[in-house]
């Protein structure tokens, strides 16, 4: 045999092989239906959601009344924009310190190297909830509610990112760094001219999902924030119910544009977002 | 690491601070390792090479160390704290000892919302991973990558959009009336259910939506284990003459072991937290039947304001979570030896 085949190639395929291949397309067809369901019921109109018998397609697939309507009814333009100010600083500030707590932690060594890493892992294991009233009296204390900067204070740096950095900057080889310092690199240098460059996956994975989590949160917004221009848009999407009617074509409509601007960063940059999770998943 | 002709640790007194080899200092010498403090001291007045190295190390990790400590330590400390101080309406708070502990823990709506909660992840946590160990084992024997990779998207793409829209995009797949599963329950002759209004079915169907979710996260990291099994496990395990099946349950099985010890704690931790989706569209109800514990902690916080009780359950979801990893820590020191 020459070298080494790929699991699950070895074996003869079974005689249910194909059934196999249509169970699973079949499943993920079953996943992805209540986005086309989503997608379909945001262009219908009232009457059209209530027909019976059931109709998938819409009478008139160009119909975006729903869509002017989400934006008649709330600033929802403004939430989009919210949402996308807060996720991109960050992932941009996360990608940052990131990025120096990583190298610090992977090339050098000082008092407490040890110590300070599994306190930072060790974070991790602490959930958000068991933070939030503390976290809710100092943000009212310093007078950051209804501000971006109190959306941004829990969202800044998150402990994923130190670890990606850490694990990533850790491959580079040393070489270049004794390289760089002996051609007379400070050390902030080496790290942007030398670290950076040779990191870029990882800081493309980090910047990505970063910018997913911050823009998917609902916790914290709903804690801190109160006025109705400053709701991120998973806030807007609550606003759209309540628990005596909703309106779903409304409802699903504002789903489409909450979800529109993560998909396609989801699906431009797929990979990055799966090593992300393998990474994530990893870390245990 | 360093050339056989690089002598291993110089003196320091030999290394005015000059350009060097680091890799070689990587291991500081014995005798400035330590918590001792010259070393601390050196922080501050850097007399050699490996003192500015470790400076500089220090440095680069001090905003972490810094933002981590004021977003996560201190309010931990806190939390822990508070759950032993009651407000009083005054706004001042009162030293109430292990009383607030004494009330949330004998509180029956305490108990059902972790009751719920559990029941809830007694539900969606084996769904999810025997689903996702399925769906991977299925995908890993697709032939074209292409299709391989489209299914792959298929199932992670729930994963990429926010708790909130998923729940109120099932909210609508649920609607008693015009929703498309008792569309379909009709279609068939069923009598319609009402998914999220019965005290019955208002947990599994949460529970199917977090299935919904989580699997394709689930599914990646089966599908990545999978694929770094070497294919001569299997060559070897044909050449002895084992069937399909028996390939799965001897090889591929105990080497994805780890992966689902671990996919399965992650998946408690994640159903135990869950929120979003019961926020957005049963909001605990009907009669607290998908009451869960971060539910009853966001109300208690922030719509009551008892800090104090809230700050109790904070420590009881910090200590339960606290519990499950280190049950993870041994499950995973015992896989990891066979």
């Amino acid at each position: 045999m020459a070298g080494i085949p790929p699991a699950g190639r070895v074996l003869k395929p079974g005689r249910f092989h194909w059934l196999v291949g249509a169970l699973v397309a079949a499943g993920a067809i079953c996943v992805f239906f209540p986005f086309f369901w989503m997608a379909v019921t945001s262009l219908k109109t009232v009457p059209e959601i209530q027909r019976v018998p059931l109709q998938i397609a819409p009478d008139d697939w160009t119909n975006l009344a729903n869509f002017r309507e989400v934006f008649h009814r709330q600033p929802f333009g403004r939430f989009l924009l919210n949402s996308a100010l807060v996720a991109s600083v960050s992932a941009l500030s996360s990608v940052v310190v990131s990025s120096l707590a990583g190298y610090g932690f992977a090339k050098f060594r000082f008092p407490g190297h040890g110590i300070f890493f599994f306190a930072i892992v060790g974070i991790l294991m602490v959930p958000f909830q068991s933070v939030v009233v503390p976290l809710y009296l100092w943000v009212s204390r310093l007078d950051l509610l209804d501000t971006y900067l109190g959306i941004l204070a829990p969202d800044l740096v998150s402990v994923f990112g130190v670890f990606l950095m850490r694990q990533s900057i850790e491959v580079v080889p040393t070489d270049y760094i004794d390289a760089a310092r002996i051609d007379g690199a400070g050390e902030f240098g080496i790290f942007w001219r030398v670290i950076l460059p040779s990191v870029k996956p990882a800081l493309a994975t980090l910047v990505i999902v970063k910018f997913m989590w911050t823009w998917n949160e609902l916790f914290w917004p709903l804690v801190v924030i109160n006025s109705p221009t400053m709701k991120v848009v998973t806030l807007g999407l609550v606003s759209f119910t309540n628990m005596y009617f909703i309106e779903y074509n409304l409802v699903t409509a504002a789903a489409v544009l909450s979800i529109l601007p993560i998909l396609i960063v989801f699906l431009v940059c797929q990979k990055w977002v799966v090593r992300g999770v393998v990474m994530s998943g990893l870390k245990g | 690491m360093g050339g056989p002709t690089s002598p291993p640790y110089p003196p320091r007194s030999e290394r005015p601070g000059g350009p060097g080899r680091s890799s070689i200092f990587r291991e500081p010498p014995r005798e400035a390792r330590g918590g001792s403090v010259s070393a601390i001291v050196s922080l501050f007045a850097p007399r050699s090479y490996m003192d500015r190295q470790r400076r500089a190390g220090l440095f680069f990790v001090l905003p972490a160390l810094l933002y981590f400590s004021a977003v996560f330590l201190v309010p931990l400390v806190e939390s822990v704290s508070g759950s032993f101080y009651r407000t009083v309406p005054g706004g001042t708070t009162q030293f109430v000892g292990w009383r607030l502990y004494e009330k949330v823990l004998t509180d029956p709506s305490f108990w059902q919302a972790v009751g719920n909660t559990v029941s809830l992840l007694l539900m969606s946590v084996p769904a999810t991973v025997v689903l996702a160990l399925t769906v991977a084992l299925g995908l890993h024997r697709l032939r074209s990558l292409r299709w391989r990779s489209t299914w792959t998207a298929m199932y992670f793409l729930p994963f990429s959009v926010s708790l909130v829209a998923a729940a109120l995009i099932w909210q609508w797949l649920y609607d008693p009336l015009y929703g498309l599963l008792n569309h379909l329950l009709r279609g068939v002759g069923l009598p319609p259910l009402k998914w999220l209004q019965s005290l019955d079915m208002v947990r599994p169907s949460l529970a199917i939506v977090n299935v919904w979710l989580r699997l394709g996260f689930d599914t990646i990291i089966f599908l990545a284990a999978l694929q770094a099994i070497p294919g001569e496990y299997y060559e070897a395990a044909s050449i002895d003459g084992a069937s399909r099946w028996q390939a799965l349950r001897r090889v591929t099985l105990p080497l994805l072991n780890p992966q689902i010890v671990m996919v399965t704690i992650l998946e408690l931790i994640f159903n135990f937290k869950v929120f979003d989706t019961v926020y957005a569209t049963t909001q605990g109800g009907p009669a607290g039947a998908s009451q869960t514990v971060i539910m009853l902690l966001y109300d208690t916080a922030f719509k009551y304001f008892r800090l104090g009780e809230a700050s109790v359950m904070a420590v009881f979801v910090f200590v339960s979570l606290l519990l499950v990893t280190l049950v993870q820590w041994r499950v995973f020191r015992r896989q990891v030896e066979y």
